[in-house]
């Protein structure tokens, strides 16, 4: 099926925004678990820490859905000489990306 | 509240850990013939069938741990940074976000899954498992530690 073919895609524009969206903290909505409070955007903590955690899972999901949908329009022809190990090649590289920018928790 | 849904994301991740590793196992090790161990048992099975429970149990753990996360970031993390527990903390920090790339991976780990299975991904398909049985067990195993480290319940 025509919408099947781009899940891989999906997959990997997942990643790599993610891995932006923590970078630049571009979470769509910020969590208060203190006051048990959503907001819209970015907010600084209030009481207690600010989680954006879920805010960067849907600005991924809302990023890699685009892209799948950009990538509708491309003919079948041109996406499927893609090779297939970009769907394991560029996540594993993203959680290599997120173990160097942790990298400080271990070395202290 | 919290600690029944802890037992319950305890629970699934069993369920998905064992799930995972019999695919894997079954992907990159091959039985040849059945011999009766049970190594050989454990990497006979039919990898094909673990797919749609795989991806349910994942959803479902994550959403679990996604549902008591806030728990974690009052309770446990504070504590963690008061004692200096940096690798603990950082180690959960790197399970958010391998959990969170493993729940993007579902679509194309579906997708090169789906039967009937396309010829030339067999490579693809092994190393989606791989990384996925990595990342699950990445996380069975930080939970398991953090949980130890500050008390089950308190």
């Amino acid at each position: 099926m025509k919408l099947m073919r781009v899940l891989p895609l999906f997959s990997v524009a997942f990643a790599m925004i993610y891995v932006v969206a923590v970078e630049h903290n571009l979470a769509v909505f910020t969590y208060h678990p203190q006051l048990q409070q959503f907001a819209l955007g970015v907010e600084r903590p209030k009481a207690g820490p600010a989680m954006y955690w879920y805010g960067w899972l849907l600005t991924s999901a809302i990023g890699a859905t685009a892209m799948s949908i950009i990538a509708l329009v491309v003919p079948e022809r041109w996406t499927g000489r893609i090779w297939s190990g970009f769907t394991w090649l560029i996540p594993t590289g993203v959680m290599f990306a997120f173990v160097y920018l942790l990298k400080g928790y271990f070395l202290r | 509240m919290v600690t029944t849904l802890l037992i319950i994301h305890g629970l699934s991740a069993v369920a998905l850990l064992g799930a995972l590793t019999h695919q894997t196992l079954s992907v990159w090790s091959p039985a040849g013939k059945r011999t009766g161990s049970f190594l050989n048992a454990a990497r006979s099975v039919s990898s094909t069938s673990y797919t749609n429970a795989i991806i349910v149990l994942f959803l479902i753990t994550a959403t679990l741990g996604a549902i008591i996360y806030p728990a974690y970031r009052l309770g446990i993390r504070v504590v963690l940074q008061d004692y200096h527990l940096s690798v603990p903390e950082g180690s959960f920090e790197l399970k958010e976000h391998f959990v969170s790339i493993g729940a993007g991976l579902l679509p194309a780990y579906w997708y090169f899954w789906r039967r009937p299975l396309a010829p030339g991904t067999a490579r693809t398909r092994a190393v989606l498992t791989i990384v996925l049985a990595f990342i699950v067990w990445w996380a069975f195993l930080v939970g398991h530690v953090l949980n130890n480290i500050r008390g089950f319940g308190s």
